[in-house]
């Protein structure tokens, strides 16, 4: 649902998320102190470089001070917003099995709807035991949904049986997004940013994620993350695009 | 005697500062650019104020202006004014052991408590009707007595540790130890030199140094051991290290592993008189792999440098006092003086 209510709840939130990274954040507090930042700006007479949006990987190296005064978690969720993101993209229903691709060390999808199983797999090829499990949903006859990157996907495919069909969620980064037909937005430090909708066009996950074209290319800002806390970065080294509302739903989309 | 308040934030720097910079042998945390980074990254931010005679400086404090601390925030931006009550504190955080006044070499002693008392009317003129009061913190014997009278309280604070210089070399301060932590000091500094696993690199302005690595390091080491109570510094950032190291007047001393990783870092301020041992951290024992000669380590190497440099003493701030003095370090005494409102100028 979105309308003008909703579009100035959106940047609200963002408003007040610049506000409280100003006010509690090392890295935000220096930098726009020092250079400064626009819409808003916090220090009068300082509208600094890129409307105050900083490169993603500037940010990352000073992790330490992305977490705020009152304290917080210094690392990344890069599974963050999966499950907001997999509605637009696939919708996984009760019974469903999302089985995500990735490090070792990634931490399993929490925030899947309800019924909905999760789990994480080598994407060089997943073991014997994801292998059987995925089976046996499939002989159930529910769905399994494989998330990660196009090459992980074929693996997964090419270790099942042809008669068993598995559904491709591919990863797509800000500066390769295509035509689809599936795919989420995906940056492996700010996590899931968005989907490729059924009208073709990538949806923002709005509630959590803003993002607002500056000199330096789309900034985005995750609006609900309390630590580490990433304002206005510029993902994929700065890519050029525009936010618009989508013809067919009116909630935001990534133009690039 | 006339008072002038500045916000490093935003204001310029008093004129004349550099010449008092220069008179007074300040240490390098005194550079008013590096005091402005500071206080925007600080929940109490600090102005400098300074007084003036026949339009030269002599005096300057360093006022940090404190507010409850209900939340973690930082300081109101230059020009935003709170409604809740605050106080200030004259104190230069992150340099232990030395007070936030400073004078100009030939400025009279019997001239200073009067200037402490026109410096609060200033104050209290300045900052308003939220001011409660005034806390001083680590100012010496002669400095507690100007502050001292009725309606005020002066209290002992913990000493600073301090080494005159008596010494030719570090050798000459290491036969002055006792055998047992001579002969302890002697090994490591073996054991470190012939160790294949660790880096050891030291010097001024390095630009090899990873502000937010060290950052990292302090941050951890200062949650380990805990907040102090009534704390009211903040702990510097990434960014701010990362200028701060580059600086010429500060010399880093970094202990790595072969592969780059920090394990440990100790960083001193120059100065022509009293050098400055400042921010000490290192990882946990169990992950940095090896015993705590790290430590004792940085202090020879300190020594070391203060008998090069020709300095009169070294400063290894607060804390650890027992252990200071098992290596020829003398505490000297402080006290923390706090005049409330009411007495301000009297």
């Amino acid at each position: 649902m979105w309308n003008l209510g909703a579009g100035v709840v959106w940047r609200a939130a963002y408003v007040r998320a610049v506000r409280s990274a100003f006010a509690t954040v090392p890295f935000y507090r220096e930098r726009w102190a020092l250079d400064g930042r626009e819409d808003p700006v916090v220090v009068p007479g300082r509208t600094g470089t890129n409307g105050g949006a900083a490169p993603l990987a500037e940010a990352v190296h000073k992790l330490v001070d992305l977490v705020p005064l009152a304290g917080g978690a210094p690392r990344p969720d890069p599974v963050r917003g999966l499950g907001r993101v997999l509605r637009t993209a696939r919708t996984p229903v009760a019974g469903s099995l999302v089985v995500l691709l990735g490090p070792d060390d990634l931490r399993p999808p929490s925030d899947l709807p309800k019924g909905v199983r999760g789990c994480v797999a080598n994407p060089d090829g997943p073991g014997a035991s994801v292998l059987r499990e995925l089976t046996a949903v499939l002989h159930r006859g529910h769905r399994v949904l494989v998330v990660g990157e196009d090459k992980a996907i074929t693996a997964v495919t090419a270790a099942l049986p042809d008669e068993h069909r598995v559904e491709a969620v591919p990863h797509r980064e800000l500066d390769s997004l295509d035509n689809g037909p599936y795919g989420v937005l995906h940056d492996p430090v700010l996590g899931y940013l968005g989907a490729l909708g059924n009208c073709g066009r990538w949806h923002l996950d709005w509630p959590h994620v803003y993002a607002r074209p500056t000199a330096g290319g789309l900034a985005f800002t995750l609006l609900r993350q309390d630590s580490p806390r990433f304002v206005d970065v510029l993902p994929a080294g700065g890519v050029q695009g525009e936010i618009a509302p989508c013809p067919r739903h009116g909630t935001p989309v990534v133009l690039t | 005697m006339r008072f002038e308040f500045h916000d490093p934030r935003v204001d310029p720097a008093p004129a004349g500062w550099a010449e008092f910079f220069k008179a007074a042998r300040l240490h390098p945390v005194w550079d008013y650019e590096l005091l402005g980074l500071e206080a925007w990254g600080a929940r109490n931010p600090q102005q400098v104020a300074v007084a003036r005679d026949g339009g030269e400086v002599v005096a300057a404090l360093s006022v940090l202006v404190c507010r409850p601390r209900l939340a973690p925030r930082f300081g109101p931006v230059p020009g935003r004014r709170s409604l809740r009550p605050f106080w200030a504190e004259v104190f230069l955080p992150w340099l232990s052991g030395y007070p936030g006044i400073v004078f100009v070499p030939d400025f009279p002693v019997g001239d200073r408590a009067a200037l402490l008392r026109e410096f609060e009317r200033a104050l209290r003129r300045h900052l308003g009707p939220g001011l409660l009061g005034v806390l001083y913190r680590a100012i010496d014997e002669e400095f507690a007595a100007h502050t001292a009278g009725l309606g005020r309280l002066v209290r002992p604070a913990q000493s600073t540790a301090v080494l005159e210089n008596r010494f030719q070399s570090e050798e000459d301060w290491l036969k002055t130890l006792p055998s047992a932590r001579r002969s302890g000091l002697r090994r490591r500094r073996r054991r470190i030199a012939e160790d294949p696993g660790l880096v050891v690199r030291g010097g001024p302005g390095r630009d090899d140094v990873d502000g937010a690595e060290v950052a990292a390091l302090v941050r951890a080491h200062r949650e380990r051991y805990g907040k102090l109570p009534l704390d009211t510094r903040t702990v510097p950032s990434a960014g701010f290290l990362h200028r701060f190291i580059r600086r010429p007047d500060v010399h880093t001393l970094t202990y790595a592993d072969p592969g780059g990783r920090l394990l440990a870092v100790n960083t001193l301020l120059d100065h022509p008189d009293s050098p400055c041992m400042q921010h000490w951290a290192a990882l946990p024992l169990e992950e940095r792999g090896r015993g705590s000669g790290l430590y004792f380590d940085s202090y020879v190497r300190a020594v070391r440098f203060m008998t090069q440099r020709g300095a009169k003493e070294l400063s290894a701030g607060r804390g650890m006092n027992e252990l200071k003095e098992e290596l020829g370090f003398l505490p000297r005494k402080l006290y923390a003086a706090a005049a409330p409102r009411p007495v301000l100028g009297r």
